[in-house]
């Protein structure tokens, strides 16, 4: 072992330790002193990726006094910003509300800017697994379809399928060199590139030939040369993919299942597979820290507190494809409960999608360009 | 040692103190952040530590490089996009020349009637998003390849467009030429009118045919304005990023301004600054074009007012055919986006068009959670989160325009009186090249160069003077073509008359330099004026909690899909930029092709 790898390791042991005793004395702390230091500290500083963050404060804001303001960001920018402020010590933002975990935890928490905080009702109620980082609620993304043109039920079963001549040209996804969930999600189907592989085996009865490395780059590679279509939003997606009308409609690869609440709204066939080998589409969280410098430290915790009730994650219950660890929530009409969709879709290893994303996304460049 | 003291004394004219002064704020201001990112390209960041076998955060590598230009990928992973970008960049130049050259003929040299409105509408297409373009082209051309509902083109016709004319780099490249060619227009139209005809009329009384009138005496004249045009376009086209992203996408073709956003949303901020890099050494590289070819003749270009003007060409039976064709295409080119804009913010249900849909709802109506896409936001007109930020918006742009403003007289003036010394070149040169920067680059290094306090500033994060001076920056150049072009016209006797009479700088500044070039100043406001209004992408890293922007609020409208809110606001920053140009042209006599140095 190499000095430095023995330090690491000795460091990281420390910190394991560090934590435990910081859980410890979560543990012991006083809500009730909490409560009335935030009452004092006053207006809160917080940075979203989702819009909907302002909607809660505005509620949270008449309850108990406290304002807040919200700061909408895109998730990388949101990474960005906040890291570049606690990098040059002028941390004026309490907590935020996070996506692309990957990212944001190397640049974020690894650091010691952010750390996680987890309040009562969560440390109570949400399951272990999602209490550290701090889970807002997990959004999946689908595949998709249009119900007018295939009425008798999914067009395709596997993931393998969108490779095929059938679907040259036809399947729609976000782009993925501007869409860090996606290139995180993707280092999930390298990790398990043998269950993609077996399941290629399924569907064509015959082993993958592979000149990648692995069965989930692949398939990027089979994927991009099958002519696909990259968009810009997701919102775009849904729509093309569910317009009434089609003839030959294209198909939505990964694009956020809460599109699907507009479908009487904007008059979309669209529907989402269930059926497809190995996976649904994914599943990322929405990630609650607090800055480790906040100005308003207590005021944050009364808000990451207030997140996690149900009242406090009403915004984000008005539609399908958002789910709070709560588990007293219900779902929205018509959904599936999380603990439905966590076992029919894949999520991904941090560390390893750490390690592995930008081989991902090469990947995709490689191959993306025409 | 009195006479070195003295000598030094007297050299101290005000247009040396003024060039060392910018030398020093313009070097810290673009030079510096130009250092920053070069500095990240050679560093291991978080995630890029992974790829680097052995490294950690922080340590020097060279790998950014050798993956982007002589690694087994480089083609794809640079030299493609490159070449697209070139693709893009030469085409949109050549077709802004083409229709902004023609128009300033057709406008300037011939008795082609609707002078004066041809010109006001041939500048809005500049004012608008280029994105609304985009937009446009897509709803008129798409075809089954991106689903929905089908392309207006296809509904009306029955006949499909095929994939190269709906998306990639030719509607790329038309979208923007339709977006910049008011740069032509307006530049070459201004070199048009400068020529004094007493030139022509010698050449014809010479007996030179009119071709020859045209190639010998007409071009080289109006040279330096079609290079000035190619610079210009040129550039932005080596940057935009929201149109090729856009049309790009369903036909996967990537250019470098796409790459260095993959590269930073993914995590890896040094291969990305590489690709910034690249674009602002392609847009040197014209800019030195442009200096070797143009420079010394430029200064050749006499300026005059008094000529005689030339006889306007006679369009004869073909006068009213050849306005209406231009208006019509003009009007197409603005009316087309903007009424696809306006008419989403009147319908209840979107895409439904029909009497019964039509609302007032997301412009006056009352927060509602079930009326039409029931967002629970007031109607624009009355949402205060929006007027204000609106206001702020408004607030920064007149702010940044008035500073620009100033600062483009006075390096203006310290370029034009320092003329032939090594100083005007570098202070010519420098003030360009923010022009050249991408501004999702440039917001980035400004927020690290600022989040710290750094002489003479103390941390300026999240305040409302960083985003003055990120915007000061950014648009100088634009500025300070307007400064040159200005003072270059006032012979130094008149100035040195006022020396005569004893007046100081000061004096002579408020008295003489401005009065005289009153609005061709005005002018040089409005680029700035405008580009403020609808900039996005270089402040929503330094936007404040308590001052948002139009541009940045309206980010929550779009990702929900509320398209109405995001349309009607775009609409609301096109009328009133548009109403306060033409304000100020009736006011101030001012004119956007002064403000480019035209």
């Amino acid at each position: 072992m190499s000095i430095k790898k023995f330090i690491r390791k000795w460091v990281t042991t420390a910190m394991a330790v560090g934590l435990v005793s910081v859980s410890n004395s979560i543990l012991a702390e006083d809500w009730a002193k909490i409560e009335a230091n935030a009452k004092k500290e006053g207006a809160l500083l917080v940075y979203s990726t989702t819009s909907r963050t302002a909607k809660a404060a505005k509620v949270f804001s008449a309850k108990h006094g406290i304002a807040v303001e919200v700061i909408r960001l895109k998730e990388q920018d949101l990474i960005q910003r906040a890291y570049q402020e606690a990098a040059s010590g002028v941390q004026k933002v309490d907590m935020i509300v996070a996506e692309d975990w990957v990212a944001a935890r190397e640049l974020l928490a690894n650091t010691g800017y952010f750390v996680n905080y987890v309040p009562p009702t969560a440390r109570e109620l949400f399951p272990k697994r999602h209490q550290n980082p701090l889970v807002l609620g997990y959004i999946n993304r689908v595949f998709g379809y249009n119900t007018d043109k295939h009425s008798s039920g999914n067009p395709f079963k596997s993931v393998w399928d969108l490779t095929t001549d059938e679907f040259k040209g036809r399947v729609m996804i976000r782009d993925v060199a501007i869409t860090g969930e996606h290139q995180n999600a993707l280092t999930e189907w390298v990790r398990r590139s043998d269950e993609l592989a077996d399941a290629y085996q399924r569907r064509f009865g015959k082993p993958l030939v592979m000149t990648e490395a692995n069965a989930g780059l692949e398939f990027i590679k089979r994927f991009l040369q099958n002519d696909p279509i990259i968009m810009t939003s997701d919102t775009k997606i849904s729509k093309a993919v569910g317009a009434a009308g089609q003839e030959n409609p294209p198909y939505g690869m990964f694009y956020v299942y809460s599109k699907h609440r507009d479908k009487a709204l904007k008059d979309l066939r669209i529907t989402d597979n269930r059926q497809v080998d190995p996976t649904l589409g994914y599943y990322y969280p929405i990630v609650l820290q607090l800055a480790a410098k906040a100005p308003h430290p207590n005021a944050a915790k009364m808000f990451m507190e207030y997140l996690g009730t149900i009242e406090g994650f009403a915004p984000w219950a008005d539609s399908p494809g958002v789910y709070t660890p709560n588990p007293n929530q219900v779902p929205f009409e018509g959904d599936k409960p999380f603990s439905w969709w966590e076992k029919k879709m894949w999520y991904y290893d941090l560390d390893f999608a750490a390690a592995n994303r930008g081989i991902v996304l090469d990947t995709w460049l490689k191959y993306a360009q025409r | 040692m009195r006479t070195i003291y003295n000598r030094f004394r007297i050299g101290l004219t005000p247009q040396r103190v003024l060039s060392v002064v910018f030398l020093i704020a313009l070097g810290y201001l673009v030079i510096f952040p130009l250092f920053l990112m070069a500095k990240e390209t050679f560093i291991v960041h978080p995630l890029e530590r992974f790829q680097i076998p052995g490294s950690s955060i922080g340590d020097l590598t060279l790998s950014h490089w050798i993956r982007s230009f002589v690694s087994e990928n480089s083609f794809t992973f640079f030299y493609r996009p490159l070449l697209n970008t070139l693709q893009i960049a030469f085409g949109l130049s050549f077709l802004a020349l083409l229709i902004g050259g023609t128009l300033a003929w057709l406008v300037v040299r011939t008795d082609i009637p609707m002078k004066n409105i041809i010109t006001n509408a041939a500048i809005i297409p500049y004012i608008m998003p280029s994105w609304t373009l985009a937009l446009a082209w897509i709803a008129l051309f798409k075809n089954e390849r991106i689903g929905g509902d089908q392309g207006i083109f296809t509904a009306l016709t029955g006949v499909s467009t095929p994939d190269w004319f709906a998306y990639g780099l030719f509607p790329i490249t038309i979208t923007l030429a339709l977006h910049y060619f008011p740069f032509g227009f307006m530049l070459i139209g201004g070199a048009l009118r400068n020529i004094d005809a007493q030139l022509e009329e010698s050449a014809e009384l010479l007996g030179a045919s009119r071709m020859a009138t045209l190639r010998r005496i007409v071009i080289p004249l109006v040279l330096p304005a079609i290079f000035s045009t190619f610079l210009l376009t040129f550039s932005r086209g080596l940057g935009t990023f929201g149109t090729p992203a856009f049309l790009g996408g369903p036909v996967r073709e990537f250019v470098l301004s796409t790459s260095l956003y993959a590269n930073l949303i993914g995590g890896r901020p040094g291969i990305g600054y590489l690709a910034a890099l690249a674009m602002i050494v392609l847009g040197v590289l014209v800019l030195y074009m442009d200096h070797k070819i143009i420079g010394t003749r430029r200064s050749y270009v006499t300026i005059s007012g008094k000529g005689a003007r030339a006889g306007l060409v006679a369009l004869g039976r073909w006068r009213w055919p050849i306005a209406s064709l231009l208006m019509g295409s003009i009007l197409a080119v603005i009316v087309v986006p903007l009424g696809a804009l306006a008419i989403d913010t009147f319908m209840l249900r979107p895409g439904l068009y029909s009497w019964e849909n039509f609302t007032w709802h997301y412009w006056i109506g009352e927060a509602s959670l079930s009326v039409g896409l029931g967002t629970g936001e007031p109607g624009i007109l009355r949402n205060p989160e929006l007027m204000s930020a609106l206001g702020n918006t408004m607030k920064l742009a007149v702010v940044v325009a008035l500073i620009t403003g100033i600062l483009g007289v006075l390096v203006g003036y310290a370029i034009v009186r320092m003329r032939g010394s090594w100083v005007s070149q570098a202070l010519d040169q420098l003030s360009f090249l923010p022009y050249l920067m991408p501004s999702i680059a440039l917001g980035a290094i400004f927020l690290a160069m600022f989040a710290v306090p750094r002489w003479p500033f103390p941390s300026l994060h999240g305040t409302f003077t960083l985003l003055v001076i990120a915007c000061v920056v950014s648009y100088l150049p634009y500025a300070v073509k307007a400064g040159v072009s200005a003072i270059r016209q006032i012979g130094p006797e008149l100035e040195e008359a006022a020396i005569m009479t004893g007046a100081s700088w000061w004096t002579r500044m408020h008295r003489v330099i401005i009065p005289i070039q009153k609005s061709t100043y005005f002018s040089g406001l409005l680029l700035p004026f405008i580009s403020v209004t609808r900039e996005l992408s270089l402040l929503i890293l330094l936007v404040t909690p308590t001052a948002q922007l139009a541009t940045t609020i309206t980010l929550r409208y779009t990702d929900r899909g509320w398209y109405p809110y995001t349309n009607g606001m775009v609409l609301l920053l096109v009328v009133i930029v548009v109403t306060c140009t033409i304000m100020s042209r009736r006011l101030m006599g001012t004119n956007i092709a002064k403000g480019l140095g035209g």
